[in-house]
């Protein structure tokens, strides 16, 4: 070996590792810089600045922003579904582009590759726009009912902002939970607040849930939920990348374009909506729940033969090929462990984060408590 | 390396090139002394004009070579059949997306036969033009006439790479070109509306073509730097034209496979169907950038593999 060789060979070796280090180097830096850099605060001043700030500003300021969410459930391999299915959020790794500039004043954009879906909400006008089949639908509220954003034709990814998941994780933050704050966290780069609930509960799954509020505008920029025993979160919804200006005003305008079918469809009107309205006030008749605070199980009358005859309701062939509930129940089940004991028997499916039974008797448990208390939830009736 | 070596080393094989005896033609320059910088202006422009007179000599080699004239030819065709295609089964009402686009813009073709050619065709061609540079050389017995010249391993490495990136940029003009043709032919010319369902100028969508141009050309000039690299290992040319092809194919493979799917930001087709970046609206210029980076680090890594390859290797033939 020629001495020159190893010093010629170090060249790669050093583009190697600079590549590898350029790569590491964004989550190292994040960790590097764990001073506090903002001004400590409990977790009661934190809410109610935040409080303040939001209700000074009336709601959250103009800002702009890649949205990601991720979810390690420890499901069962998931049949892969269109990218419009809800089912497809329990896996992998999702992101939306926000744009928001108002109340008013919203778009949500859905990139997939050669594919964009956009909701955007200018005023009272509210457009569905999807480039895959051309198709830009203005939707409208019927007068009376209000404008939920959860009622838009879409699984709207607008659900899975920070702000929405935020406030209703804060709701439920009661007696028996730990809060702490803690001030070194970085979302998208910018220093921020988080907000750590720990259930004091021993059998609930969930081992914490950390809610990142920005330091200087009390945004919540991620919410972070976090099974026992991992280190990863199992679900985690933020923003990947976030400024706020006010986002251009050509976000919102949205004229169909040319060639595209443009069709028309009023929400709370339509007979289907009034039938799916009906059906869940039956479901939420039969709905029990058992316990309280984090351990909290729901337990819902659930026949398997239920879904077969909503998959016959669907004649028009509105579910894709795998988001068809009978045949994803179907697959669950196919993992899903026998148990049985003085209440019963019946089929026990677990995840990282939630344990759901399903009782011989036709009764679903749902929660995210650990299997030895949804089977002591089975017992009672 | 001293000059001791290769006194000492008189018996060698017939028409070795050993490495200390080129890497001495580069360093010296002509009429200098050795260890003296070198003398004024005239020798630095020297080597800057063979550079450049060896690239053109290179690009004249490539472009002459009926091999890459036909798969010019075969790149440029495929727009026009796409086109006919398209035109043809413009009446049905199924066709949506990307597809459904062209039917009512003629700019929209360039981006669809991208999208289609991205994946495969444009690899190949890259790969045959970047495979074939050096062990094509050393297959044929003409490296080391190459490098008897006093052109120097690095520079001569430098121009197979640089030739190869022409190559690939050739390559992707000559699809735009085709597919802007056709369509203009074709389909009507109007408003582009974007997948975001915007709608740009003419003007606005002929720079978004040219952005894609600059983006996918980057994209296959990273390829043509695997395939340089592999071609630095071998002396038959369509070894490393192949093992550049199985890369890119595995890469798909693994792209299809969902669990894989944490591999994917680290592969280059991956990258180079995000040229769609500039059919939002507005253009999402940092999946832009972050493309533009990984193709630069790979563009780094294999440069350097094949520099330290090339520049340490006996050549034997």
């Amino acid at each position: 070996m020629r001495r020159g060789t190893f010093v010629r060979w170090g060249v790669p070796i050093a583009a190697a590792a600079v590549i590898a280090g350029a790569m590491g180097a964004g989550p190292v830096i994040a960790a590097v810089s764990g001073e506090p850099t903002l001004p400590e605060r409990t977790a009661q001043q934190l809410l109610a600045d935040a409080a303040a700030a939001t209700s000074e500003r009336d709601g959250i300021p103009p800002m702009s922003g890649t949205v990601q969410q991720t979810a390690s459930l420890g499901l069962p391999a998931l049949p892969q579904t269109g990218s419009a299915s809800p089912i497809n959020l329990l896996s992998g790794s999702h992101e939306v582009k926000l744009w928001y500039g108002g109340v008013n004043k919203i778009r949500v954009a859905m990139p997939t590759q050669f594919d964009e879906t956009n909701v955007i909400v200018n005023g009272d006008q509210v457009w569905y726009w999807d480039s895959g089949d051309n198709t830009a639908t203005k939707v409208k509220v019927k007068s009376g009912t209000d404008v939920g954003r959860h009622q838009l034709p879409t699984p709207s990814p607008s659900d899975m902002t920070p702000q929405k998941m935020a406030a209703d994780l804060l709701a439920g933050a009661e007696k028996d939970t730990a809060v702490r704050v803690t001030n070194n966290a970085q979302v998208a780069g910018r220093a921020a607040y988080q907000l750590v609930l720990t259930p004091k509960d021993e059998s609930s799954l969930v081992q914490e849930v950390r809610v990142a509020l920005d330091g200087e505008t009390y945004v919540p920029l991620q919410v972070q939920v976090y099974a026992k025993g991992s280190a990863e979160p199992a679900f985690q919804v933020g923003f990947t990348q976030v400024t706020f200006t006010p986002p251009a005003a050509e976000n919102f305008t949205f004229t169909p374009p040319a060639g595209a079918k443009v069709q028309e469809q009023t929400l709370g009107d339509d007979k289907a909506a009034e039938q799916h309205a009906e059906h869940a006030q039956e479901t939420a008749q039969g709905l029990k729940t058992v316990g309280e605070g984090w351990t909290r199980v729901a337990v819902l009358p659930f026949k398997p033969e239920d879904l077969t005859k909503a998959r016959t309701q669907q004649p028009d062939g509105q579910w894709n090929e795998g988001a068809d509930p009978g045949a994803l129940l179907d697959n669950v089940l196919k993992s899903a462990t026998p148990v049985s004991g003085t209440w019963g028997s019946g089929k026990l499916i677990k995840t990282k984060l939630v344990t759901a039974l399903l009782t011989d008797d036709g009764r679903l448990l749902v929660g995210a408590v650990t299997p030895e208390e949804i089977t002591k939830a089975a017992g009672i009736k | 390396m001293s000059t001791a070596e290769t006194e000492v080393d008189v018996r060698r094989t017939p028409g070795l090139v050993p490495v200390t005896e080129t890497m001495r033609t580069v360093e010296r320059e002509p009429g200098a002394a050795p260890a003296g910088p070198p003398a004024a202006a005239p020798p630095p422009s020297r080597p800057v004009a063979a550079f450049w007179r060896l690239l053109g000599s290179e690009l004249g080699l490539t472009f002459r070579r009926p091999r890459n004239q036909v798969m010019l030819a075969v790149l440029a065709s495929v727009p026009l059949l796409i086109g006919i295609g398209l035109r043809i089964a413009a009446g049905d009402e199924a066709v949506g997306g990307l597809i459904g686009a062209v039917a009512g813009n003629s700019l929209m073709l360039t981006f669809v036969s991208f999208s289609f050619l991205v994946l495969l065709l444009m690899p190949v061609s890259v790969a045959v033009v970047g495979g074939d540079s050096v062990a094509g050389e050393a297959g044929a017995g003409t490296l080391r006439y190459l490098l008897a010249a006093p052109a120097g391993r690095t520079r001569l490495l430098a121009v197979k790479y640089l030739n190869a990136v022409l190559f690939a940029y050739a390559v992707t003009i000559v699809v735009a070109l085709s597919a802007l043709v056709t369509g203009l032919v074709l389909f009507p010319v109007g408003p582009v509306t974007l997948l975001s369902g915007s709608t740009v100028s003419v003007a606005e969508g002929l720079l978004r073509i040219l952005v894609t141009v600059g983006y996918v050309g980057a994209g296959m000039a990273a390829l043509a730097a695997i395939a340089v690299a592999l071609s630095t290992f071998t002396e038959v040319s369509i070894g490393a034209i192949a093992a550049t092809m199985v890369l890119v194919i595995v890469a798909q493979v693994i792209r299809a496979i969902p669990q894989l799917d944490f591999l994917a930001p680290y592969l280059l087709p991956t990258w180079w169907t995000r040229f769609d970046a500039v059919l939002r609206s507005p253009i999402d210029l940092a999946a832009l950038g972050q493309g533009l980076l990984v193709f630069g680090a790979y563009i780094g890594l294999f440069c350097s593999i094949a520099w330290a390859r090339f520049t340490g290797k006996d050549i034997t033939s």
